[in-house]
């Protein structure tokens, strides 16, 4: 019993010492060289969208302007964001509606790349609402008084909603938001908790295949080609490390034009960090991904969102973006 | 009786399983969102064969074990300062008694500022929820010194060394062992809890790219990898108990019986 205790001890002084000496390893900002390259470590969401920088780093797009992609599966916005100002992450990924809300509460952020855009076509888009198959519903008008899930409440999303709903000569203050992830809106909507779900792929597909029927094509109705996320810094990290920055864009735009040219390649490299079964990924439309962010396209979604009172204060495009 | 109990156990399980597989086969609930055992255990299957499933599980156990290891190390040596330097208790209780029921999800948001999505920000969680079961029943253990085992300790001369060593530690051992056991599964919900909701590598966030990406089976394969876990965790703490404490009556009564 003594060594126990004498055991017991020892671990616990061993680890309290450890713990405290990995906290102040690791530089200021996290970044390291190595080899000539310059580590940088990207905060992503396991999704589809994200696959030109797994494509990138594969095809040695970013090796070649002197950058090594550490990239990290963060669990959605909410922990990209303050990873990304608090330095854990030099870039991460968000949607742009994210983007200009973090901003107009000052919360330093800066654009650096273009993330995903629309198809821009109806009907053929990577996110749609959706209703059931037997569901009488027909247009976007017809949810007024409709229980319309979206994954988050005074987001992309709702905007989408709003804007697919006020085109079509509908009110979208009678609309009944809720709030539902993705993943869960095929059996919510299979088993009747909600009247439409604006669904993004891979549930889309699910949806799709289990007889659901698309109403519209609600970024496309935001504006044509819509900028739907961008990849951003920091306002410190970009003004410190400039060169980096501009070495990600090159590389991030490089990559975004190989993915967008090489459907074949993204479907195969998105396996490799999503489970995505193989009959759903063949189904699935894949988003557009242009090498620079569509600047109109994101003042009408600033201007739809402000109307909707999505921002504090409107937001800065200048600032924003790069 | 040994073996009557583990007949029972073993069809207890198996009418389990056989009803996993009978509900969603007789359509009771639709086979997408529930899918049968059979197609359960395939995907743990192809789980097994998966190097990053085992890469996730060693993430998973790496934080639970380090965060254990802390949380009891620090509960022990706290507990046993609180209760033996005088004024110490009194001055902390109202501390303790405010920080101990803060949910360590709550922490969630700090430990994303703090650490990111990193090893540590697992570990701040485990250990702040763990630590307390540790502390409470070193405190509690304390108390229950017998105060005429620790007065023949004192008239017999043991300085205070001696006394923490031979009287406060016999006795208060079965309830260090069963805080360390309590946090042992506290420790493994908050690691799968943490990976789950930040996204830190491990089994939790496993689970979640399995459930963003509509992958039903192999979700329910990974919830059931982290079940068995919890079982081998709770089976290989109360065996650690036995051992340490195989002279106290407690074990030995359980055993003449």
């Amino acid at each position: 019993m003594r060594r126990l205790f004498v055991g017991l001890t020892a671990v616990s002084v061993l680890v309290v010492a450890t713990a405290c000496g990995s906290s102040g390893s690791g530089g200021p900002d996290g970044t390291g060289s190595s080899g000539g390259l310059t580590t940088v470590k990207v905060g992503l969401i396991p999704i589809v969208d994200v696959a030109p920088l797994y494509l990138g780093r594969q095809k040695g797009f970013f090796e070649k302007h002197g950058l090594k992609l550490s990239l990290s599966n963060a669990q959605g916005g909410a922990a990209i964001v303050p990873g990304v100002t608090a330095g854990q992450f030099q870039f991460g990924f968000s949607n742009t509606t994210s983007l200009m809300i973090a901003q107009s509460h000052n919360v330093p952020v800066r654009a650096v790349a273009n993330g995903i855009a629309s198809t821009g076509e109806q009907g053929k888009d990577f996110g749609a609402i959706t209703v059931k198959g037997d569901s009488p519903v027909r247009s976007p008008k017809e949810l007024e008084g409709k229980k319309v899930a979206i994954n988050t409440l005074k987001n992309i999303n709702e905007t989408a909603v709003r804007a697919s709903v006020r085109k079509a000569g509908g009110d979208p203050d009678q609309v009944d938001f809720v709030e539902l992830a993705f993943d869960q809106m095929p059996a919510a909507l299979d088993g009747g908790r909600i009247d439409a779900a604006m669904a993004v792929e891979p549930a889309l597909a699910t949806i799709k295949n289990q007889g659901g029927r698309e109403i519209a094509s609600a970024m496309v109705d935001i504006a044509p080609k819509l900028t739907v996320a961008l990849y951003f810094t920091s306002t410190r990290y970009a003004q410190q490390n400039p060169d980096v920055v501009k070495r990600f864009q090159e590389a991030t735009a490089e990559s975004l034009a190989y993915a967008d040219s090489h459907p074949d390649e993204v479907r195969a490299v998105v396996t490799s960090y999503t489970k995505i079964p193989p009959e759903v990924l063949a189904k699935v439309t894949l988003p557009k991904w242009p090498a620079e962010p569509n600047r109109s396209s994101i003042e009408a979604l600033a201007r739809l969102g402000e109307a909707d009172g999505l921002f504090k204060q409107a937001p800065d495009l200048d600032a924003l973006l790069p | 009786m040994r073996g009557e109990n583990a007949v029972l156990g073993a069809a207890g399980l198996a009418a389990f399983l056989a009803a996993g597989e009978a509900v969603p086969r007789l359509g009771l609930v639709k086979e997408e969102y529930f899918p049968p055992t059979s197609r359960i255990a395939d995907a743990l299957v192809t789980e097994a064969g998966d190097g990053t499933f085992w890469a996730a599980l060693g993430s998973t156990l790496t934080g639970w074990a380090l965060g254990l290891a802390l949380a009891a190390g620090a509960g022990i040596v706290a507990g046993v300062l609180l209760s033996v330097v005088p004024y110490l208790r009194e001055a902390t209780a109202s501390t303790v008694e405010f920080l101990r029921p803060i949910p360590s999800v709550a922490l969630i948001p700090l430990a994303v500022l703090l650490y990111g999505t990193e090893l540590r920000s697992v570990l701040l969680l485990v250990v702040y929820a763990a630590f307390w079961q540790v502390l409470i029943q070193v405190l509690y253990g304390v108390q229950d010194v017998d105060p005429v085992a620790e007065e023949t300790a004192r008239s017999y001369g043991l300085g205070g060394w001696a006394r923490v060593r031979y009287v406060l530690w016999p006795t208060a051992l079965p309830y260090v062992m069963t805080g360390v056991r309590l946090a042992a599964a506290v420790a493994l919900i908050l690691a799968v809890t943490a990976e789950l909701v930040i996204g830190a590598p491990g089994l939790g966030a496993r689970i979640a790219v399995a459930q963003t990406s509509q992958a039903v089976p192999e979700m329910y394969a990974l919830i059931v990898v982290t079940g068995l876990l919890g079982l081998l965790i709770n089976v290989g703490a109360r065996s650690v108990e036995r051992r340490a404490l195989a002279w106290h009556q407690s074990v030995r009564g359980e055993v003449a019986v």
